[in-house]
């Protein structure tokens, strides 16, 4: 057990040496998230906009950050082996593949929950911006409960986006969409219902809503739905990924052919 | 005569070699992700962003808006990978050793994307009729045309600017990225560019889409040619600004890549 937890954290230091160089890694971890946050605020804080608009916009920019680094650099976690040419050496050695790529998400996710630092200085700084209310221990579950559950989805891409390249694509073709659908900027009940529902299949629109909720006093607060849906949507992603990760170790040990998909 | 007609056959060649080598979404998967999926999500989460903020009423201000601000995904996207592809597949160097007029070399770089520009504003307008019902019976749609042309071009002349540093820049597609998203800012696209500080207001005006998109909106109105000739006349200017200070900074970056082995890096 301690030799796989050395082997985890040897793979988390190395993920973060080599992210902390990396310039696409500031684009989603400080651009992206500045950006958004801007226009975000621009948008929801007009004269008299009630208080919980602004929440959206100071805290969506966060939100969109950690989302971007969570499917960008986590969900790229077997992809960037094949890169970087050591996909075989990281096939060929004892240590299990989701030891490595825990290790790996586990430092994307920790990068990305730092998105919140520049856009909340931003929303202070430039528009005078602050959380209105705060209830800190939901707050701080819910939180949690969002980075499992991106955890999940980071897991689940990672086989994904090696199996199918094209699969990034249309997600990175559809970040917006995510944005729309997880409720990162405003909330979901907006969207038109068919759109809702489909919302309603993804584990961080119930972990976002939760997060929202612990901001404002106003609104149905069914932490414990929300936070039970999340998990037990993030566990039925992760059974899905034992399914593709199977599939990765046939590509990668039988026919060989994972370096070339 | 025969001059100008070699040109002119250089710069087709040129074009059509842009398309076949360096056009990154000449894929169906490629297409439908970064050409269909991401405009209407673009517009899809800018207008639903606007009426949250703002009531359904503004829904067509935001939609009209992020539809034209969609050339710049050609415009920026487009014109900045066909130099940044050229480093990675290798062939910049052979580009700059070739005798080719560099002129023609360079404008040609920005035909397709803004063909390209074009067929995309087309499917953003599309999804604004078809999901947020913009209305454009009364609009002046010939005007609009010439609107979505001339953005087009002026969204590929700032590409060319900022096209020109992956000359000497590894990751020039960075810079496509932030240019990109700082458009929707700058430019009036979702509020309006009274609303920014002082200084980046100057700035606004001195980037294309700013008074083409007030004058998409206008023309959308109903508005006749002579009422937005000036703005037209403006983007139009802008444009041609960045494109030829892009011209001059290809030229220079061209000299100082080549004398330090730039081309080369990757």
């Amino acid at each position: 057990m301690s030799s796989l937890a050395r082997a985890a954290f040897s793979s988390f230091r190395v993920s973060t040496r080599l992210r902390v160089v990396s310039p696409y890694a500031y684009l989603n971890w400080l651009v992206f998230p500045l950006l958004f946050a801007a226009v975000g605020l621009y948008v929801l804080s007009r004269p008299g906009a009630p208080a919980s608009h602004l929440t959206y916009g100071l805290l969506g920019g966060g939100l969109i950050g950690f989302w971007s680094i969570t499917y960008l650099d986590g969900g790229n976690g077997i992809q960037d082996e094949r890169w970087n040419g050591t996909l075989e050496q990281i096939f060929a050695v004892p240590t299990p593949l989701w030891v490595i790529l825990l290790g790996k998400i586990a430092g994307s996710l920790l990068f990305g929950i730092t998105a919140f630092i520049p856009t909340v200085a931003f929303a202070y700084f430039g528009f005078h911006a602050l959380l209105p209310h705060i209830d800190a221990p939901r707050f701080a579950i819910s939180l949690g409960v969002l980075s499992f559950s991106f955890l999940a989805i980071a897991i689940t891409l990672t086989p994904l986006f090696a199996l199918w390249r094209w699969a990034f694509q249309m997600l990175n073709g559809f970040e917006l969409g995510v944005y729309v659908l997880c409720g990162f900027m405003f909330p979901v009940a907006i969207i038109a219902p068919w759109a809702q529902g489909i919302a309603g299949g993804l584990a961080p629109t119930w972990a976002t809503r939760a997060l929202y909720a612990a901001t404002t006093t106003s609104g149905p607060h069914d932490y414990v739905a929300w936070w039970l849906a999340a998990i037990a949507l993030s566990l039925g992603y992760m059974v899905c990924a034992v399914f593709l990760y199977r599939l990765v170790e046939r590509h990668a040990r039988i026919s060989g052919d994972l370096a070339l998909a | 005569m025969n001059r100008v007609l070699d040109e002119a056959a250089v710069f087709a060649r040129s074009t059509f070699l842009q398309y076949k080598a360096l056009f990154q979404w000449a894929t169906v998967r490629g297409y439908v992700a970064y050409k269909v999926l991401l405009p209407v999500t673009q517009i899809l989460f800018f207008v639903e962003l606007g009426v949250y903020a703002t009531g359904p009423k503004n829904a067509l201000y935001f939609a009209l808006g992020n539809a034209m601000q969609l050339t710049a995904n050609a415009g920026i996207f487009g014109v900045i990978a066909t130099v940044a592809n050229e480093r990675q597949f290798g062939t910049l160097p052979i580009l700059l050793g070739s005798p080719a007029n560099r002129l023609v070399t360079f404008l040609s770089r920005a035909i397709v994307n803004v063909i390209d520009g074009i067929a995309t504003v087309v499917i953003g307008l599309v999804v604004s009729v078809v999901l947020f019902g913009l209305d454009l019976q009364h609009g002046n749609l010939l005007l609009l045309g010439l609107c979505v042309l001339i953005i087009s071009l002026t969204t590929a002349g700032l590409g060319l600017m900022f096209g020109s540093i992956g000359l000497v820049m590894r990751d020039a597609i960075i810079i496509a990225n932030v240019v990109y998203y700082l458009l929707l800012i700058l430019c009036g696209i979702n509020f309006p560019v009274s609303r920014l500080p002082g200084a980046l207001q100057v700035l606004s005006y001195s980037l294309p889409l700013t008074r083409g998109v007030q004058a998409a909106r206008d023309a959308a109105g109903g508005a006749s040619l002579q009422q937005v000739a000036g703005l037209l006349a403006g983007e139009l200017a802008v444009g041609l600004v960045w494109a030829f200070g892009g011209y001059m900074l290809f030229r220079l970056l061209e000299g100082y890549a080549r004398r330090g082995g730039l081309q080369e890096a990757f």
